[in-house]
């Protein structure tokens, strides 16, 4: 009978699997220890903890990579730091990749030499999720979102009610009974993926209403779980629920909601992965949909609607990932009297905390808050009433560093800005 | 009809969106013994879905959903 594998073991294998040159190259001696990341890195700033900084983390993962694959460890193991992985340092690293990196890339724009420690410490969490270390909380939210399709007849119809319920707050907000919210369309331009919950479809449903837009509501939501546990299986089967939807309803386009990481995974690994299949279909944040109906006249708004000051928070997956930078802030031009804009911003825009799943450990609140710190900062300095974010991770996190550290302002998403600010028209193109 | 069900736990969800709802959900289940029942109470729609689908993924039970208005008033079962 063959001898069970030893969790050490089994990791070991796991990193060999995920073994490619661009880890290798982000684990090797291309980082000189300068230290310039250290401070670039929210977790640091806010506790000024060393062991937190980007290269102290990587750097346990990478000398366990280096114990397998630097030739000069054989001989200097001393020197080049190589080490054997243990279980002790399997729950090291979920502190490292879980708890103490949201996987913000902030680091990465500021190493002189590109070194990629995200990916080391995304490596780490796709190990540690092989072996069964990842926090329980993402690895339950992402098997719920693949259970929610293999169960659609269960739940399909309580959500058809909701929708319709949905539908019916929409035609009296814009006062026209024939408004819809369309689900399962075929031949509809957009299939629009938002998230659970109605904050993510009202405010997208108004503004295609009154962009007289062809679109259909997905019967399934945005966010990827399994993206946060680096796990290419879930990942992808989730993911895979869109495209067979996209593909069975023939759309020309797939919209995702404000959700940073959802759009960051569809917009950027969903064609590698389903490389062999059609793609007859783009895909493109709502953000995008909102500056092309503003840029193009297809809707009218007014930024009297929205008399107050308001700051803009790059999500880092569509800011840093994704570079949708001018997007927001032509909107914002549009739609608001008096923008501020926070600083640093743009691709040197502090992450708020909440990313990389950590909204979604409750554990980890309390470092998640105090991550949060740089961030809190930045808004109070601008001295706007509302924070803007169109990511719902970010607005979750902004909202409890709002409250934690007294900041007083109104977080919001743009497409409720943009529904604000809408002159209607009556659904008229 | 809620009378019909006993629960060992109840919650109150309201007002707390995705993926709050199953986040408090998984963490109140450890709280109940096994063949325990959470009756929780949210105002999300998304948790129409979520929820039954968290359950069956977890191994546990979606016993029953209600609406009174906006309120959804659900009762999940602990089956291990």
């Amino acid at each position: 009978m063959e001898e069970q594998k030893t969790v050490v073991e089994q990791a070991k294998e796991e990193l060999e699997k995920r073994f490619s040159r661009t880890l290798a190259v982000a684990a090797s001696n291309l980082c000189v220890h300068c230290g310039l990341c250290v401070d670039q890195c929210h977790y640091f700033v806010a506790t000024r903890d060393p062991n937190i900084s980007p290269v102290a983390k990587a750097e346990q993962v990478r000398r366990v990579v280096k114990g397998e694959h630097d030739w000069l460890r054989r001989i200097f193991p001393w020197w080049t730091g190589a080490k054997e992985l243990t279980e002790e340092d399997l729950d090291k690293w979920v502190e490292a990749a879980f708890r103490n990196c949201s996987m913000c890339q902030r680091c990465v724009v500021n190493c002189p030499l590109g070194v990629d420690t995200p990916l080391v410490l995304a490596t780490a969490r796709g190990v540690l999720t092989a072996v069964g270390k990842a926090p329980e909380i993402l690895v339950q939210l992402a098997d719920a979102a693949i259970a929610r399709e293999e169960n659609l007849e269960f739940f399909k119809d309580f959500y058809l009610e909701q929708i319709k319920e949905l539908e019916a707050e929409l035609q009296k907000k814009v006062g026209d009974p024939e408004a819809r919210i369309p689900v399962g369309v075929e031949g509809a331009r957009f299939l629009y993926v938002p998230l659970s919950g109605a904050h993510t479809i009202m405010p997208a449903a108004e503004i295609f209403y009154h962009a007289g837009e062809s679109w259909t509501l997905s019967m399934f939501e945005a966010a990827n779980y399994g993206i946060f546990l680096n796990d290419p299986v879930r990942s992808k089967r989730i993911t895979e629920r869109i495209i067979r939807e996209a593909e069975r309803l023939k759309v020309q386009e797939i919209i995702i909601t404000e959700c940073g990481h959802a759009y960051a995974v569809s917009r950027w690994e969903a064609p590698k992965w389903f490389k062999d299949q059609p793609w007859n279909f783009r895909v493109r944040s709502i953000l995008e949909v909102m500056d092309e109906y503003i840029q193009t006249g297809r809707i009218q708004v007014d930024k009297s609607r929205n008399p107050f000051s308001v700051t803009y928070h790059d999500s880092c997956n569509l800011g840093r990932n994704s570079g949708l930078f001018d997007e927001p802030r032509r909107i914002l031009a549009a739609c608001v009297e008096d923008f501020r804009e926070m600083t640093p911003n743009r691709e040197r825009n502090y992450c708020c905390g909440g990313g990389g799943g950590l909204v979604a450990i409750p554990e980890w609140q309390d470092i998640r808050l105090e991550a949060g710190k740089p961030k809190a900062d930045q808004i109070r300095a601008t001295g706007a009433e509302a924070v803007v974010a169109s990511c719902d991770n970010c607005r979750h996190q902004l909202g409890e560093i709002n409250e934690h550290y007294g900041l007083n302002v109104r977080v919001m998403g743009m497409a409720e800005l943009v529904a604000n600010a809408i002159v209607p028209n009556n659904g008229k193109k | 009809m809620s009378e019909t069900i006993k629960a060992d736990l109840e919650l109150n969800l309201q007002g707390l969106m995705c993926p709050l709802p199953v986040v408090k959900i998984s963490q109140a289940i450890k709280n109940v013994p096994v063949g325990g029942v959470i009756e929780a109470t949210a105002t999300d729609p998304g948790v129409m879905a979520d929820i039954p689908a968290w359950a069956k993924s977890t191994g546990n039970e979606m016993l029953k959903v209600e609406k009174e208005g906006k309120v959804i008033r659900f009762w999940v079962k602990r089956l291990k």
